[in-house]
């Protein structure tokens, strides 16, 4: 029977299925969400003085030396010093009493800061461009502050604060006298060309040699990232922006544009995504990196460690380009459905595989034992009106083989048992039969005589 | 939908064994009750035969009463087999008795 054959293949399969899924099912509960906004992969950990090479050659004189230059004139630059001002707007801003300045060059030790701070006789001091008097201290805290102070070492906002601030008046609006502009042709070319056979350009003066590979696989994991490193602008003329005109030149790439300390990003996103980097990252670093003298690698790389750590927060509903789908969790949620269905397939096939003989009753190999039962029967009752005490006992042997098989038939025991007690009846009738004085009685003799 | 599995497990062997378990129950069964028929169509042979015998035999009424004896205990099918040849073994000497 094909059909019957065909169910318990179905059958089979469908238990094979329900397991497999539950194997899966079990499996699958070992592997956890694992996206975590905790485990960006950017260096993280404290910095020790000097590791990250941030201290300069630079140096200050004795204290005693400091004390005697600043009472000898209001504003003193020791050598090495990078931050500069709007010299007319400070000057304007302390009014009739002057206050003294001491300006120290980044990237002191600590007994050198010690040193600078120790010269009672300066009202500012300028270390790098932190910029801090009496006890006041002028933080930056807009791009284009971050901008100004470390692209090109301008305090004019810190020191028109500080002065505010010593002086107890209201903050004022902030001024950016560097301005910027927008590169020539030529110099983009000139950058342009050198990116597309680097992708990093480093313009003279610049310390960035080599972008740190680990950190900017991590953080523009597309690869294809190009940077441009400048140095401190230190000229009052307007100071090229390369990263518009570079984005123009390669869409769809993050331009990472370095001045100094200060790094920007341009490309994808930028609107968005760089002031939330630069405002994470200066808002953090803006007072190290203002004392300090870091080269230029190490503040990428840390930068760079920031873009990482914006990039796996998961914020702007920007699709996390570092997981890929993965097809067992994809299909998860349709296991159980596999699971129920294969389920109900085996539970329906077993239930109908036992149902099917109480359905349909066997069939009767042998269509004959009712009829032969019949037969014998009747002849049982003619005999019985002729036996004499020689053929009775056989008789009723014969009639009581026969109710047997009656009632065997009606219990719808198997046909072999059936015909065993039949023929035991027919053996038993036909011992009578031979015993009568009359001929035509033995049952084979009967019977075909019935039947013809 | 976490109760699926659970659910879903006891369905699996519960159906598994009972589609296991009942044709073999209902196999043993007939046997049963077919090895009861034959035992029971013996003794009432048997019985026959010792009606029919004038002269009592002492072994084959005892073989006889121990057959009857299984039987009203009921029991399995080897219980049965067993009545069914102490019948047989009864009548064929009742029969013996009988014709001798």
């Amino acid at each position: 029977m094909a059909d019957r054959r065909l169910r318990g293949v179905v059958r089979w399969v469908a238990l094979a299925a329900a397991v497999a899924a539950l194997v899966i099912f079990v499996v699958a509960q070992r592997q956890s969400v694992d996206v975590s906004y905790g485990r960006s992969p950017s260096a993280s950990g404290g910095v020790a003085e000097g590791s990250a090479g941030e201290l300069s050659d630079a140096s200050v004189p004795p204290v005693e030396e400091m004390t005697a230059m600043v009472a000898g004139a209001d504003v003193v630059r020791l050598p090495g010093s990078v931050a500069r001002w709007d010299e007319d707007r400070v000057r304007a801003a302390m009014g009739g009493e002057p206050l003294r300045i001491l300006v120290a060059p980044p990237g002191l030790d600590k007994a050198e800061a010690d040193r600078v701070g120790d010269v009672r006789e300066a009202d500012i001091r300028i270390v790098g461009t932190r910029v801090s008097g009496g006890i006041y201290q002028a933080f930056g805290d807009s791009v284009d502050d971050w901008r100004a102070q470390f692209g090109a070492g301008d305090v004019t906002s810190l020191l028109l604060t500080l002065i505010a601030g010593m002086r107890e008046q209201p903050s004022p609006a902030d001024v950016h006298p560097v301005r910027w502009r927008e590169p020539t042709a030529a110099e983009v070319s000139a950058v342009a060309a050198q990116l597309r056979r680097t992708g990093l350009y480093t313009a003279p003066g610049a310390t960035l040699t080599e972008v740190p590979a680990r950190a900017a696989a991590s953080a523009f994991p597309t690869g294809s990232a190009l940077y441009v490193a400048l140095p401190r602008h230190s000229s009052d003329e307007p100071a090229p922006r390369y990263g518009p005109a570079l984005t123009r030149l390669f869409p769809g790439t993050p331009v990472v544009e370095l001045h100094g300390d200060w790094i920007e990003y341009h490309g994808p996103q930028a609107g968005e995504f760089a002031e939330v980097v630069a405002a994470s990252f200066y808002s953090q670093f803006a007072d190290r990196l203002s004392r300090y003298a870091y080269p230029q690698a190490n503040v990428l790389g840390a930068y760079l460690g920031r873009v990482t750590d914006v990039r796996y927060a998961g914020l702007f509903d920007r699709p996390l380009p570092y997981r890929p789908a993965d097809p067992v969790r994809v299909a998860l949620p349709f296991l159980p459905w596999l699971f129920v269905a294969c389920v109900g397939v085996f539970f329906a096939l077993s239930v109908q595989s036992l149902l099917r003989p109480l359905r349909r009753r066997r069939p009767r190999e042998q269509a004959g034992a009712p009829a032969r039962l019949a037969g014998l029967t009747a002849l049982a009752v003619q005999m019985s009106a002729l036996t004499d005490s020689r053929s009775e006992a056989a008789l009723t042997r014969g009639i009581t083989a026969l109710t047997a098989a009656r009632s065997a038939l009606d219990d719808d025991l198997p046909d072999a048992h059936v015909r065993a007690l039949l023929a035991d009846a027919e053996s038993h009738l036909d011992e009578a039969g031979r015993l009568l004085p009359y001929p035509g009685y033995r049952p084979a003799d009967y019977l075909r005589g019935r039947l013809a | 939908m976490g109760w699926v599995w659970p659910f879903g497990v006891v369905v699996l062997l519960g159906s598994g064994f009972v589609a296991a378990a009942v044709p073999r129950l209902r196999a043993a069964a007939l046997r049963r009750r077919t090895a009861w028929s034959a035992a029971h169509a013996a003794i009432a042979a048997a019985g026959v035969s010792r009606d029919a015998c004038a002269a009592g035999v002492a072994e084959a009424e005892g073989l006889l009463t121990r057959a009857e004896t299984i039987a009203a205990g009921r029991g399995g099918a080897p219980a049965a087999e067993r009545a069914e040849e102490l019948a047989r073994r009864a009548d064929a000497l009742w029969r013996e008795a009988a014709r001798g």
